[in-house]
């Protein structure tokens, strides 16, 4: 029965069907998405790539920099974490470690350890269990709400200093758009691929 | 158009391999391990408990202080609506607009939204379960982007650090405010979409709209 998909809104039957690249199949019933038409296997790991890349520059680097009479401050992905730490608001810092860091960590280097394998040809180690932790982890995680709100605090910052977005915003950015892609790849080719790999 | 629940088949909720399953369902996917359920446990009392939750933190993250700015000899502290008011009054409209929409309206309209969707279920009503649906969706994206308020405020505090010149400290509405966001979430995620069309029927979708 593996043709078949079931919407999850409304339990309708359909049969599954081929759908192009970047197109979205949807329910005859209600109008939900059933399942996106992308399931290139080399464009994935380009894009899970570029993320792991993003990742790293979004931390490594300030997301902005701000000066007033000569001094200057950054503002850093992780010193945004301690500063609500410091005020005594640890569970708004854990908050923001899961939703930033934690779980767009977890879900590139997962994704990572099933795709490279898949690649070539092997049926990744633990795939099962990586393939529901992806599940699990996919609804915490927040950059692109993170994304939103560099803009507006340096927007907000503008008017007391001269505020400039740095390199770790442009990280933030790409991982933004490159975790949206990976977001509507569509898990039934993997484990499709995984299980034309076993046999 | 067939449902699977009338045909005996459910799908998995992780890998979303299809499968023939009798009730009452007790296994786990061959595939992937994950628990197979036709419906979401609790799909109403779950949810409205997460809902009261949501509301009652509803009310301190709106009423204590968001944010403390020292700006030499200006203290501020500001709840989400004072500041969204002090944007404004500086001119940063669309700002305000932003910041009142995704802290405020978002957060309102998910508790409204959620209770209707609660409500209609438990009538089994077969009112618009297309628009009803749809309004699922909605709450589902734009679960999280109330989140923006609380990211910046921590990046405030992080990059306004000039001692008693100039510091932006973030308040102790910031806990009930993120709780606001996780409750409304996890109301979305605990209740069942598949609940709406359960009581709908087989007639056309179109008759209905
Ligand atoms: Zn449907
Ligand atoms: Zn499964």
């Amino acid at each position: 029965m593996g043709e078949l998909a079931i919407c999850r809104y409304c339990d309708t039957v359909h049969r599954r069907a081929d759908v192009s690249v970047r197109a979205t199949a949807r329910c005859v019933r209600c109008g939900s998405p059933l399942y996106h038409g992308n399931a290139d296997l080399s464009a994935m790991l380009a894009v899970a790539l570029t993320a792991t890349i993003a990742f790293v520059i979004a931390n490594a680097f300030p997301l902005m920099t701000m000066s007033v009479n000569g001094r200057q401050t950054e503002a850093t992905l992780w010193g945004a974490i301690v500063a609500s730490y410091d005020q005594e608001l640890p569970l708004v810092a854990a908050a923001l470690t899961i939703s930033l860091i934690v779980a767009p960590l977890i879900e590139i280097v997962l994704l990572l350890s099933v795709l490279v394998p898949l690649r070539a040809g092997a049926r990744p180690l633990g795939f099962s269990w990586i393939m529901r932790a992806i599940h699990i982890m996919r609804p915490w995680r927040m950059v692109e709400v993170f994304l939103l709100g560099v803009v507006v605090a340096v927007v907000k910052l503008m008017g007391l200093a001269s505020t400039v977005p740095g390199w770790g915003s442009f990280g933030v950015i790409v991982m933004t758009f490159a975790l949206a892609t990976l977001g509507s790849f569509d898990p039934v080719a993997l484990w499709r691929r995984a299980d034309e790999v076993r046999a | 158009m067939t449902r699977a629940i009338e045909i005996g088949l459910v799908a998995c909720e992780s890998c979303e391999l299809v499968m023939r399953a009798a009730d009452p369902i007790t296994g786990t996917c061959p595939r992937c391990g994950e628990r197979i359920d036709r419906r979401k446990p609790n799909s109403l009392g779950r949810p409205l408990a997460f809902l009261i939750a949501a509301a009652a933190l509803y009310v301190p993250a709106n009423t204590l202080p968001i944010m403390v700015t020292e700006q030499f000899p200006l203290h501020r502290t500001d709840t989400i609506l004072s500041g969204i008011a002090f944007l404004w009054s500086e001119g940063s409209w669309l700002l305000a607009a932003l910041v009142f929409s995704a802290s405020v309206l978002v957060p309102m309209l998910k508790l409204a939204a959620m209770g209707v969707l609660l409500f209609t279920s438990a009538r089994r009503s077969s009112w618009r379960p297309r628009g009803r649906t749809k309004l699922y969706r909605v709450l589902e994206t734009v679960g999280h982007w109330s989140m923006l308020d609380v990211m910046v405020v921590a990046l405030l505090a992080a990059v306004v650090q000039l001692g008693r010149f100039a510091s932006i400290e973030p308040g102790p509405a910031l806990i009930p405010f993120a709780g606001v966001v996780l409750m409304t979430m996890l109301a979305s995620a605990s209740f069942d979409p598949r609940a709406i069309w359960d009581h709908v029927g087989p007639r056309s979708v179109h008759e209905r709209e």
